[in-house]
């Protein structure tokens, strides 16, 4: 058998492996290590001894020495981010705030929504904790204001998938990880697509609204004092928000400080806000155990990477996929549309920690390697900027699937905090945002500037 | 987070799944202070470095040790809570003793999984002892989170024999609702805990309170 034919053959079984049920990380470290044994025990013909003691330690040393990076150190700091800002008292005062500046618009609570789950899910990095935060803020308000059911529900469960572009954005710096991107260009460049995501939420809902008057009406009367005094309490998530695009743009420090400082002016905030240990507690344990989830996923599939390096099974497959007769978009597109599929059964970070080694490298070989130039390329960028903005399609593409059936828990999370609507009819209410988002990320492959603009201001 | 998955009972498993929970409860607080630690060492390092000119002394060697303890001191905490991503939609179908063989199967691949980085992750640290390995900046000895790892995956191997137990039980007893493993949730359920933990983090303090 050869080596691409024994690869073949064990992303099979980890495909198998991971059907069946098996934690995802731990299912890619073993096949890694199955895979790196192989190579050192008939590849390199050490036998079955020497082959199966190389593979144990090369395996052995990866957990500590690919976690032994101080990029990561940005990952629990954002989760952490995301924890506390529910003891900040940020979401109340960001509904009110969005409800006095924007309710004026037709379905204008439907848009106060929009832009405040947008502002807090940027903050909490957690789509679907913030869908069940708004669920209990917004929808109740909407119906005593006559909304119509299905919409309130819909905007509230689409409105927290908006958390994965702004900064801070875990899954961006998971997704830099991986492909060894910049996570400061990362950061940058999701800002202005997670802003036009929100802009597109916003004007679908006013248009809705106009269209079926019933659907809800606008929320009028507040004067500009009002509006003002409602600007401070929303203070902290700007500033979260400024402090890191602010410090990655002007090179005040590194993603990592920047994170820091973000999670410090809301550990402030929740503090005047009467935080108790308890609660601290509550937010450190749980930090603790996403980062570890995180951690685990990563270092168990860097395993399986240094297995694939060494079998090449990347380098085959962007060869296949650069060799097909058809044009390069075309071939993108059927890959999105490969994520979209999967991420109707698998979770986001899971999903893209899992596929991106093989992806990845296939996408860049489209736009002709990663050191082509703009000019030389397929798909009209470098191919430093290929991997940004795929990076920011491809996430884009992860959250979408929080609102598609059969496992959307953005729609599950509000049905199950309102009893009185079904799961079936926050799918319906949230299916207007989905074809939003698809001709967003239509948009954003369309217009990739809109995506490159940020980073390009850096990279020159 | 609550242990709303896994049920316990009087049981001697049970006993032993509650006092290993202990431990790995007080390894992941350790985490999540030590994420505290290492938010609010960048926030004085870049601060003052900014303003009064004095960085944190080897900010950088002190973070690259932090985050691998980070990693693994919860590895333990989060198996026992079945935190780890998996993708249950076709075992979520199946029911009893079939569900059991394919979870205890899948716990002793793990487990062997477990024991080869246990080893590999021992002379990694063997290593580091014995070249007196450390860092670049301020010379800190890198043997004792490279031990960490190979320590903390001993207790995540305890775990997983208490939950080999556990699944070999349910399958033997053709069990509806076995003890010490976490069990699988649909998608609602999973919503329904998700919308519980954040109605503890109400953001005004009345509620916030009364949810405590």
């Amino acid at each position: 058998m050869t080596t691409i034919e024994t690869s073949l053959l064990l992303a099979a079984v980890l495909v198998v492996l991971v059907v069946g049920g098996m934690r995802v990380a731990f299912a890619t470290a073993l096949i890694g290590f199955v895979g790196l044994f192989c190579v050192f025990a008939f590849d390199k013909g050490q036998g079955w001894e020497r082959g199966f003691i190389t593979a144990v330690k090369i395996t052995g040393q990866i957990p500590h020495s690919k976690m032994s990076t101080h990029v990561l150190g940005l990952i629990p700091t954002f989760i952490l981010i995301g924890y506390l800002a529910y003891y900040a008292g940020l979401t109340k005062a960001l509904f009110e705030a969005a409800k006095r500046w924007v309710g004026w618009l037709p379905g204008g609570l439907g848009v106060a929504t929009v832009f405040a789950t947008a502002g807090f899910a940027a903050v909490s990095g957690a789509s679907v904790a913030t869908s069940a935060v708004f669920a209990r803020i917004a929808i109740p308000e909407m119906l005593k204001l006559g909304y119509d059911k299905r919409f309130a529900a819909g905007v509230v469960a689409a409105g927290g998938t908006l958390a994965s572009l702004i900064p801070p954005s875990a899954i961006l710096v998971i997704y830099a990880i991986i492909v060894e991107a910049s996570v400061g260009h990362l950061l940058l460049a999701g800002f202005l697509p997670g802003a036009v995501s929100a802009l597109i939420y916003g004007g679908l809902v006013v248009m809705l609204a106009k269209w079926r008057t019933d659907l809800g009406p606008p929320v009028r009367g507040f004067s500009w004092g009002e509006r003002f005094q409602s600007l401070p309490g929303a203070f902290p998530i700007v500033a979260v928000v400024l402090i890191i695009i602010y410090c990655i743009y002007f090179g005040w420090g590194t993603p990592t400080e920047a994170g820091a400082l973000g999670a410090f002016v809301v550990l402030v905030m929740a503090l005047f806000k009467g935080m108790k240990w308890q609660q601290l507690r509550g937010a450190l344990m749980e930090s603790a155990k996403l980062s570890v989830m995180i951690f685990t996923m990563i270092w168990g599939v860097l395993i399986y990477v240094r297995y694939l390096g060494f079998a090449d099974l990347p380098g085959t497959f962007a060869d296949w996929i650069s060799s097909l007769e058809q044009s390069p978009m075309l071939t993108l597109l059927m890959i999105l549309g490969a994520y979209v599929i999967l991420g109707m059964f698998m979770d986001a970070i899971g999903m893209l920690i899992l596929t991106l080694p093989v992806t990845f490298p296939a996408v860049m070989a489209l736009n002709g390697g990663e050191s082509v130039t703009a000019a030389d390329s397929a798909l009209g960028m470098s191919g430093t900027e290929c991997a940004i903005w795929f990076g920011i399609i491809v996430v884009k593409m992860a959250e979408l699937c929080l609102i598609t059936p059969p496992i959307g828990l953005n729609c599950f999370v509000v049905a199950g905090v309102r009893d009185d609507i079904s799961v079936q009819d926050v799918f319906r209410g949230a299916s207007p945002f989905f074809i939003a988002d698809v001709v967003t990320v239509g948009v954003l492959i369309a217009f990739p500037g809109i995506v490159l603009w940020l980073p390009r201001l850096i990279i020159g | 987070m609550s242990s709303h998955n896994v049920i316990e009972d009087d049981s001697a498993l049970s006993s032993a799944d509650r006092k290993l929970f202990r431990i790995e409860s007080w390894l992941n607080l350790a985490g999540g202070l030590l994420i505290l630690a290492v938010m609010l060492i960048s926030v004085v390092n870049i601060l003052g470095r900014k303003f009064f000119n004095t960085p944190v002394p080897g900010f950088i060697d002190w973070l690259v040790q932090a985050v691998p303890l980070i990693a693994f001191l919860g590895i333990g905490y989060c198996q026992r809570l079945g935190g780890h991503i998996r993708m249950d939609l076709v075992v979520g179908r199946l029911r009893r003793r079939a569900l059991w063989l394919f979870e205890l199967l899948s716990i002793i691949l793990i487990a062997g999984l477990t024991v080869i980085l246990i080893y590999g992750s021992w002379n990694h640290a063997e290593r580091a002892i014995s070249i007196g390995d450390s860092t670049i900046d301020i010379n800190l000895p890198t043997w004792p989170v490279k031990l960490a790892v190979p320590v903390m995956l001993v207790l995540l191997l305890a775990r997983l024999a208490l939950q080999i137990w556990g699944y070999w039980r349910a399958l033997s007893d053709n069990a509806t609702r076995p003890i010490a493993v976490p069990l699988i949730e649909d998608a609602a359920a999973q919503a329904a805990h998700e919308a519980e933990t954040v109605s503890g983090m109400a953001d005004d303090n009345e509620s916030g309170n009364q949810a405590q």
